[in-house]
């Protein structure tokens, strides 16, 4: 019984999980400074993308992991 | 409906005709009968011989040899990107208008974000840090963005591969090749590393990465620092990798299930993630430099700026760039 496609389809749903809670609380965050204080927005926006895409890549890792299954 | 042709303006004590298409319901017609018209003009799905319906290579393929070398379609690729990016800028920096035409503004704007994130971080070295974290932005950009011209991952070459045919694509974007992204992220770490032993020197760049704030917790603190910074190339490389390959994955199994207007709507969501990857590799290179020339207790502001002290700080900020 070949597990491969389980395995893909484990490794990058569970992979997803927690980045997904966390790129939620980190652009919550955010907005609330956002909404807080929005002259602030051009200050805010650098640390924000850089947060986003540091907390995304842990799922891209995941994701690149299921692709390594499913196609080596 | 009395009450809508009142709302639309029109006379109601007209005829009242018995069905009215009001401004709204018109184009969300439409676009139901777009979608219903797509899905269904889906071709069926083949179960012959059990392959994907689409055509998914991790490493690019190989398209012919000049001598020892292989040609793959993705250094095609990155000929097509690079040679976008060298002509544009020669051609933008032989016709700069004191009053930009359009092209010049859209070509302006990288040059004015990045410039306004760096003189904010990093004002006195900015003539040196500027020109490499502008290069690798829009060379990642059009990199990223050659996924999204028409005939690439379509037009392809027919080949015999394990028994079945399959389409060798003769363009692939220059970045969902693991080869092209590590290169660059192996630039950005000689980048960082070379800042850091030119801001400090080269024995305090040592000492940084060596020798721990307490220096009873150095067997502890250096292998984490090593592997830390080592890390930095893999998460590089494997995110912009990871994200422009899995969005040509995405578009390929949109375009093979859907039809018509739906795949242009992920052509879109591509292109936002193409230019976010982008700015975002160029801006962690700037954080990973300016960690590297802080010096001793200066990491702690990297990508932050200090805390605004009053109104007029967060006004001068959010207007700086």
């Amino acid at each position: 019984m070949d597990l491969t496609p389980l395995a893909a389809g484990l490794a990058i749903g569970l992979g997803a999980l927690g980045p997904g809670i966390g790129l939620g609380l980190g652009v919550s965050k955010a907005m609330e400074a956002l909404g807080r204080n929005p002259e602030a927005s051009g200050a805010i926006f650098v640390p924000y993308v850089l947060g986003l895409a540091l907390t995304e890549a842990v799922a891209i890792y995941a994701l690149v992991i299921g692709l390594l299954i499913l196609f080596t | 409906m009395s009450e809508e042709a009142a709302e639309h303006g029109q006379d109601p004590t007209r005829a009242k005709p018995l069905f009215q298409i009001g401004p709204v319901a018109l184009p969300k017609a439409v676009a139901a009968a777009v979608v219903a018209l797509a899905l269904w003009l889906t071709p069926a799905e083949s179960e012959e011989h059990s392959e994907s319906l689409i055509h998914v290579a991790i490493k690019g393929e190989v398209l012919f040899h000049i001598g020892p070398i292989a040609v793959t379609n993705s250094m095609v690729g990155t000929l097509i990107a690079t040679l976008t990016l060298v002509v544009l800028a020669a051609w933008a920096s032989r016709n700069s208008a004191l009053i930009p035409g359009r092209l010049q503004s859209l070509l302006e704007f990288p040059l004015e974000f990045l410039g306004g994130v760096i003189r904010d971080l990093q004002p006195t070295r900015f003539g040196a840090i500027f020109p490499p974290i502008l290069t690798l932005f829009l060379l990642v950009l059009f990199a990223n963005y050659v996924g999204l011209l028409p005939g690439v991952g379509t037009v392809g070459l027919q080949v015999l591969e394990e028994g079945h045919e399959a389409t060798v694509p003769i363009i692939r974007p220059a970045s969902a090749d693991l080869n092209f992204t590590l290169a660059l992220a192996l630039i950005s770490f000689a980048l960082f590393v070379s800042w850091g032993i030119r801001a400090n020197g080269l024995r305090g760049y040592l000492k940084e990465t060596f020798v721990a704030n307490p220096w009873y917790m150095t067997p502890l603190m250096t292998p984490i620092h090593i592997v830390s910074e080592l890390s930095r190339i893999i998460s590089l490389s494997m995110r912009l990798f990871g994200n422009i390959f899995a969005g040509e994955i995405l578009l390929a199994v949109v375009l093979a299930l859907t039809f018509a207007v739906v795949p242009a709507l992920f052509l879109g969501l591509e292109a936002i993630f193409g230019a976010v990857q982008a700015l975002v590799f160029a801006l962690l290179t700037l954080t990973y430099i300016t960690l590297a020339t802080a010096g001793h207790g200066g990491g702690h502001d990297e990508a932050h700026d200090s805390p605004p002290q009053d109104a007029d700080d967060v006004a001068l900020r959010a207007g700086a760039h």
